[in-house]
């Protein structure tokens, strides 16, 4: 008696430590169910790297959650994923399109100086770039006014200069597509009158960002460390005065040309600082200020899944999933209570306390829910309820037979013990299986089916059986008929 | 009059199996053939090519879906108009010069054409967010916060499918080895048999469902496909269970006998099971909401076959495959 009342008081106290635990740590919901955004981002091998090293993917990881901190989300998540690739989980964000452009592109900067010789050519593909900026510009608003088309339109035999001085043949294109490639042309005319590399992202300490002094557009302001701005001494130094640019590129494509002064002539421009004035709206220079900050990605990223849900459609999900789940359960206690009579009563008792060590489990490891982690807690009820259905049948088996009560319970517990051990652990099984090899939403699913499987095994045997034997110590309660119809107990036993 | 709870007189068998097992084995064979089929006429159609109709976390692409504000009943949509619209769309894509061509896009309408989803190629996340803009026109208003916008990369499709099957295999393997030990090698290869017979038939029923309604399978019936894997086996592991109880103690009749006495004895904790957790997932398919309906359809169809396999086709089969050793052992 004394080890029974143990049991009880352990069960006791695991249901409150339980309780007390949901209420504290609240429930971790997935984004299928809370609603946000889920990118897949893949690391690409590039030049002489054909196989990404796990270093060079704690690397990108790295520079991918400076910029993620960057965006200011909260309760984002990133991980690394297999051998090459990275999730990234941000809750509440539906629009994913800003987060994948931050993030997508390499943010390799370069300053250049210009190659001598090349001024005139230079200053024509600037003026190009800027009137076919301007032509671009002009037939996007078009586009959403419909109206007074024909007067911004570049003249067909300005188009036709363009292109031959660009070498590019008059295509079938549209005209937009025409201007769309043209301007991607002259951007790459205008960075290949540059020299290589004379400086780097690299040598970046930090970042900012301010509002230019005419008001209406943002700048980019840099700091070097001492050798970046040595650097930028010597490559200022040597252009000064000269006429020929400094070119800033990103990722290939140039933002800024910039004249140094004659004053520069002597020590070029020190003090390690510089700013970079591109034309920026407030949000693209908030975005370069974040990819400068983070740094250069090692690597490049290429975006494999975009999954975006609604907080709404989010929210359509748990209220679902939670009325199937208790509908079911319901029934089931129902069906219970029918079959099984006072050992019913036990059973869902014992299955509540089961629902409840599940929650309190996902809430302290703690386990993310998913739709699929919902599916495998629904049926690792199923299991819980099948542990309880063996013992019971087993018992009632005994009692047909013309055993005592106690004695019934006794024996069908211990009959019932094997199969349930056996079905427990061959589940079990799988989802070690699935949980360690598979991915995403099959990890989820095993981790809340085999937590279930665990915990049904320990409240089939413990609870079921100290509730049991609990409610047996009242003579009241001793009978027989409690358990099996009076038709089925064998007439000696009546 | 004490009768001991080991050889006490049995209860008349309510389900004579060994009587009935040509006909189980024929049940069971003409259901695999029908399902079979279904996998290879699916696997030779021209549109599908493939076991079963893959959805776009297998194929890569881009799901868009809409929830539609409407006060009481939405107003008419047909999914041709969106399809139309789409159309115009990929043809006038001046802001947009990598979006590609639309017309294969497929359009359906759910909950009474509350919701709209849209399947199509590949799409980047301003793009998606562009076309949401415009179809607000002609669907809209749609409910703020309710859309949902997924692009899957082929390759990642085919990583989920890879990662699956070796999980599978390998938890088919421990679960082989496991039940070798615990009971011997015939026991592993018909409760894998069972295994395999339940997994083969809702395939056979999505592909059929693929090939009539155009029903694709997504990354859940995966899931599914490994939650009836789990349950077979559990629900064949305690009948197994049984008859092995039965030929430590009634050594003297006939494997035959002892089969049937254990299926009887096991049948109705296998009915009550598999009702208590049909229960649920009949709460999933009547209240779960088109994103859940075919999972829990999987899931209950699953359950039902692997009730029928392991009261019926997995002890039968044993009921044949007698014994190398002595029994008892």
């Amino acid at each position: 008696m004394a080890r029974q009342q143990g049991w009880f008081a352990l069960i006791l106290a695991l249901a409150i430590a339980a309780g007390s635990v949901l209420t504290s740590f609240p429930l971790q919901l997935g984004l299928d169910l809370r609603g946000g955004t889920q990118l897949t981002l893949e690391v690409q091998p590039s030049g002489d790297i054909t196989k990404v090293k796990p270093e060079q993917l704690e690397a990108v990881k790295a520079v991918l959650d400076r910029r993620v901190n960057g965006l200011g989300v909260a309760e984002s998540t990133l991980q690394t994923v297999g051998d090459n690739q990275l999730v990234l989980q941000l809750p509440g964000v539906t629009d994913p399109s800003r987060a994948a452009r931050v993030l997508g592109s390499t943010a390799l900067l370069e300053f250049r100086a210009q190659k001598p010789g090349t001024e005139d050519e230079l200053r024509n593909l600037i003026q190009l770039r800027a009137q076919l900026k301007s032509v671009l510009a002009l037939n996007k608003t078009k586009e959403t006014s419909e109206s007074d088309a024909q007067n911004n339109q570049l003249a067909p035999e300005q188009l036709a200069e363009a292109q031959k001085a660009l070498g590019l043949e008059g295509s079938a294109a549209s005209e937009l597509e025409q201007l769309e490639q043209l301007l991607t042309r002259a951007n790459q005319e205008i960075v290949d009158r540059f020299e290589p590399a004379a400086l780097t992202g690299k040598d970046l300490v930090t970042a900012g960002r301010q509002q230019q002094q005419n008001g209406s557009s943002w700048e980019v302001t840099l700091t070097f460390n001492r050798e970046g701005g040595d650097k930028f001494a010597e490559l200022t130094r040597s252009i000064a005065g000269t006429g020929r640019l400094l070119g800033i590129v990103l990722d290939g494509r140039p933002i800024s040309e910039a004249s140094v002064g004659d004053q520069f002539k002597a020590a070029g421009i020190t003090g390690g600082s510089a700013v970079i004035t591109g034309n920026f709206s407030a949000e693209e220079a908030r975005d370069l200020e974040v990819q400068l900050r983070g740094g250069s990605l090692p690597l490049p990223v290429e975006i494999l899944e975009v999954r975006t849900i609604g907080p709404s459609l989010g929210a359509e999900n748990v209220r679902r999933s939670l009325i199937a789940a208790l509908a079911g359960l319901i029934l089931v206690a129902i069906f219970m209570l029918l079959v099984y009579r006072l050992a019913g009563v036990v059973a869902v008792v014992a299955l509540s306390l089961y629902a409840l060590f599940n929650l309190a489990a996902y809430a302290l490891i703690p386990v993310t829910l998913t739709l699929p982690g919902t599916a495998g807690f629904i049926l690792s009820i199923g299991m819980a309820v099948d542990a309880n259905v063996l013992i019971f049948e087993r018992i009632k088996d005994e009692l047909r037979r013309g055993n005592t009560l106690i004695r019934s319970i006794e024996t069908g517990f211990s009959q019932a013990f094997s199969s349930i051990v056996d079905g427990h652990i061959t589940t079990l099984i799988s989802c070690a299986a699935l949980f360690f090899l598979g991915t995403g939403l099959v990890k989820g699913f095993a981790a809340t089916l085999g937590i279930g499987v665990l915990l049904s095994l320990f409240t089939a045997l413990t609870c079921t059986r100290t509730l049991l034997r609990f409610l047996m110590s009242y003579q009241a309660l001793r009978r027989p008929t409690n358990f099996l119809p009076e038709g089925q107990l064998p007439s000696s036993a009546a | 009059m004490a009768v001991s709870s080991s050889t006490g007189q049995e209860r008349p068998l309510r389900f004579p199996l060994s009587r009935q097992r040509r006909r189980v084995w024929l049940i069971s064979l003409i259901v695999l053939i029908i399902s079979i089929l279904g996998v290879v006429l699916s696997w030779t159609n021209p549109q599908i090519r493939s076991p079963l109709r893959p959805g776009l976390d297998f194929t890569g692409g881009t799901q868009i879906q809409l929830e539609r504000q409407c006060s009481e009943t939405c107003p008419d949509l047909k999914a041709i108009d969106i399809q139309k619209q789409l159309e115009i769309i990929s043809q006038n894509n001046e802001n947009m010069k990598d979006l590609p061509n639309l017309s294969s896009a497929r359009v359906q309408l759910l909950d009474r054409g509350q919701s709209v989803v849209l399947r199509m190629p590949a799409v980047t996340a301003s793009e998606g967010q562009a076309l949401i803009v415009a179809l607000e026109p002609i669907a809209g208003p749609f409910v703020v916060g309710g859309q949902s916008v997924d692009t899957i990369g082929p390759s990642l499709g085919g990583q989920l499918l890879r990662s699956s099957l070796i999980s599978l295999l390998v938890a088919f393997a421990g679960i082989a080895l496991y039940i070798s030990i615990r009971y011997d090698g015939r026991y592993a290869v018909l409760a894998l048999v069972a295994l395999g017979h339940d997994v083969l038939i809702v395939c056979g029923l999505f592909a059929w469902l693929g090939l009539i309604s155009g029903l694709e399978v997504d990354s859940l019936f995966a899931v599914s496909l490994l939650t009836i894997a789990g349950y077979s086996v559990n629900d064949t592991v305690v009948v197994f269970d049984r008859i092995r109880e039965r030929q430590k103690e009634d050594s003297d009749l006939p494997l035959e006998t002892q089969v049937d006495r254990a299926v009887s004895a096991t049948l109705t904790r296998t009915l009550y099971t598999s009702g208590t957790t049909l229960l649920p997932l009949l709460g999933l398919i009547l209240f779960g909401g088109a994103t859940l309906f075919w999972f829990a359809v999987a899931l209950a169809t699953g359950v039902i076959v692997g009730s029928w396999s392991s009261i019926a086709l997995a002890p039968s089969l044993l009921s044949v495959w007698p014994k190398q050793r002595p029994a008892g052992a």
